[in-house]
């Protein structure tokens, strides 16, 4: 069966935490809920479980590829048309440094964007689940959940302190 | 609905337990927390409103930029784009404008990176200059029409003293040097600075998205796709942030050395110097920063923002802006000083071009701008902790910036035989004429004018930076009778 949205509106970061706990309790899996802030709070102020990333492997991808291209371009050049000069080598590294290092700049900047769209999930142009408060700085504990599961979550969600409880496919605040 | 002054006052004390001139122990004013529940809202509606002095703003830059086109069609039309002498002041127009809004945004990056709580008004001013990196693009178009070939085009046509090839940094000449390698250069920068600005303004147009009508709400739909506020969101973003400010800063460092090297440096033939590149970048950062405090203190005086900007911002950075400002005189004078002492016929034709005779006025200003004026006035404690003594200094630095385009880049454009093996001579120096003076300042036109654009499409504050701050300061007393206020600052890592 398909997972249902229902988002927890709270005034208050604990009773936040409080929410999140109750859904622990209940058997929800830490992955099938998230809470949804306007600012960055620090790390764990809602118990909320320990999330990683893959950011820095894309830069280092990109520089080594664009190092690459740096060397062979200018190496390759410079050995197809080589132009002596002042006496110094063919394949002299001061005046590759210029270019390779553009290229690996550019490359690493490149790989980083594509990280970033990927590892944040943006953009899309669906609309999910959201709430205009939380940009009053009300918090959002968002659950995916069984269809069976939404009038348990709601009721936890009131216990634990949440000013309103929004569903899919009812009108936003 | 705008949130009223009233109201913020009343809903100060919620979060940050002080306010404006209401707080700030002995020096009022310092500290500003603006409330939270109220700041989307005041900021969805500066960004819809037109004031009257903004909309002012916006016609005299508008007028510039024709001004500026103008000048840059007449000019074309006249002089074509063969020879580099009568683009002297465009080269000086182009490199002031690139200076000032390419080193903007590390303000916003590097302040991030010390995890400065001050800088979180400033953020957003230092990062809209991202914006005006799309005119540095087309602006740099005829820029590459105007740099000569490396090789001379002259070469074995009987001018045994002319070199074959021209010194420049790009010695063996790879596929496409200088012109696409530069080009890739200014772009890269741009694409750089936009991202960073999207990904710091995600948040704040993901606010906005359900509220904001016509094309903002178009615009933030599409730009905040998919952003929520998870925390996965925001680590990515922190993350992104932080590696792009990086790169950022590493390619600003090149491309303002290749800018420098390629139009100044290179320009006037035997001109070798390795300082010129920093001194290059460091005035850059020196009147970046001045200008984003310009910005700052003129919108918190005129534009409405007095309840978000405190004096805390003008006073943090003043420090910086008086080290930069002491790094300017001393990398100065270490250039100075090698080719002073140096005494070789090139090394002294250079010093009484640039410095004592043909530009000598234009030199003279320049040290009293860059140099004397802030630092007389950044010398002062009580003018540190003002509002206005911070962005005055930048006012200054930010003449002398020009004074100093003008004088390297035009000196560059009119030093003669660029294939010449050195400079055999002294030029005279090249002065304005009408279309000139039109170019130049619209280009500055052109700036102010891609600014103030910018700035009817994102907020000048970085709202979901402003939200965290209040989450980690506050005032508190020494003393229960409420003497003795001190500022309370959390560290979250």
């Amino acid at each position: 069966m398909a997972k249902r949205a229902i988002l927890g509106l709270f005034e208050d970061a604990s009773y936040a935490a409080e929410a999140g706990d109750a859904l622990q309790r209940a058997g929800v899996a830490p992955t099938d809920y998230d809470f949804l802030t306007d600012t960055p709070y620090p790390e764990g102020a809602f118990g909320e479980r320990h999330e990683g990333h893959k950011l820095y492997i894309f830069p280092l991808c990109g520089a080594l590829v664009g190092l690459t291209i740096g060397i062979l371009l200018t190496s390759m050049t410079q050995m197809a048309y080589p132009m002596v000069q002042a006496g110094k080598p063919i394949l002299s590294l001061p005046p590759m440094a210029v270019v390779t290092y553009e290229s690996t700049m550019l490359t690493a900047i490149i790989f980083t964007i594509i990280g970033i769209v990927f590892e944040s999930r943006l953009p899309s142009f669906k609309q999910g689940l959201y709430d205009t408060r939380i940009t009053e700085g009300y918090i959002g504990v968002l659950a995916n959940v069984e269809e069976t599961q939404l009038t348990e979550v709601s009721t936890l969600f009131t216990q634990a302190g949440a000013v309103d409880v929004v569903r899919e496919n009812q009108a936003p605040a | 609905m705008a949130a009223s002054e009233s109201e913020h006052l009343h809903h100060g004390t919620a979060h940050g337990e002080g306010h404006g001139g209401s707080s700030g122990g002995h020096y009022p004013g310092m500290w500003i927390f603006p409330n939270p529940r109220v700041i989307t809202r005041d900021m969805a509606g500066k960004v819809a409103s037109m004031p009257r002095g903004f909309t002012l703003a916006l016609l005299a830059s508008g007028i510039l930029l024709v001004l500026g086109v103008v000048g840059f069609v007449a000019r074309a039309a006249a002089d074509g784009f063969d020879d580099r002498a009568p683009w002297g002041y465009y080269m000086a127009a182009f490199s002031f404008v690139f200076m000032v809004t390419s080193a903007a945004p590390v303000a916003a990056v590097a302040f991030r990176f010390t995890k400065s709580h001050w800088r979180r008004p400033l953020s957003r001013v230092s990062e809209l200059f991202a914006v005006v990196g799309i005119l540095n693009i087309i602006m740099f178009i005829p820029m590459m029409l105007i740099l000569p070939p490396i090789a001379n085009p002259n070469a074995g046509h009987g001018n045994g003293h002319d070199l074959d090839i021209r010194r420049t940094i790009w010695f063996e000449g790879p596929v496409g040097a200088p012109h696409a390698w530069d080009l890739v250069g200014v772009i890269a920068l741009a694409v750089t600075a936009l991202f960073i600005l999207w990904l710091s303004a995600v948040p704040d147009m993901a606010e906005a998205r359900l509220t904001a009508r016509g094309f903002r709400g178009w615009l933030y739909r599409r730009l905040s796709g998919h952003w929520y506020g998870a925390k996965k969101q925001w680590q990515a973003q922190k993350a992104g942030l932080a590696l792009m400010g990086a790169f950022y800063f590493m390619t600003l460092i090149f491309v303002q050395f290749i800018i420098s090297s390629d139009y100044a440096q290179s320009m006037i033939p035997g001109w070798k110097d390795s300082i010129f590149p920093v001194f290059y970048s460091l005035t850059g950062f020196q009147v970046a920063l001045g200008t984003c405090l310009i910005i700052l203190y003129i919108m918190r005086r005129w534009g409405g923002f007095q309840e978000y900007y405190g004096k805390s911002p003008f006073w943090s950075a003043s420090k910086i802006q008086l080290g930069l400002t002491l790094l300017w005189a001393y990398h100065l004078f270490a250039f100075f000083i090698t080719y002073w002492y140096g005494r070789l016929a090139v090394e002294q034709n250079i010093i009484k071009y640039l410095f004592t005779q043909s530009y000598g006025g234009l030199f003279v200003a320049n040290l009293a701008l860059s140099f004397a004026i802030p630092f007389l006035l950044l010398l002062w404690n009580p003018v540190r902790r003002s509002a206005w003594g911070p962005p005055l200094a930048g006012l200054s630095a930010a003449a002398g910036a020009l004074m100093f385009s003008l004088r390297v880049m035009v000196g560059g454009a009119n030093s003669g035989n660029i294939y010449a093996a050195f400079l055999d001579h002294v030029p005279a120096a090249a002065y304005p004429d009408l279309w000139d003076i039109f170019i130049v300042t619209g280009a500055i036109g052109a700036a102010a004018f891609t600014y103030l654009l910018a700035t009817r499409i994102l907020p000048l504050i970085s709202v979901w930076e402003v939200k965290e701050g209040a989450l980690y300061q506050r005032l508190a007393t020494f003393t229960p009778t409420g003497k003795g206020e001190y500022l309370v600052l959390a560290k979250p890592e």
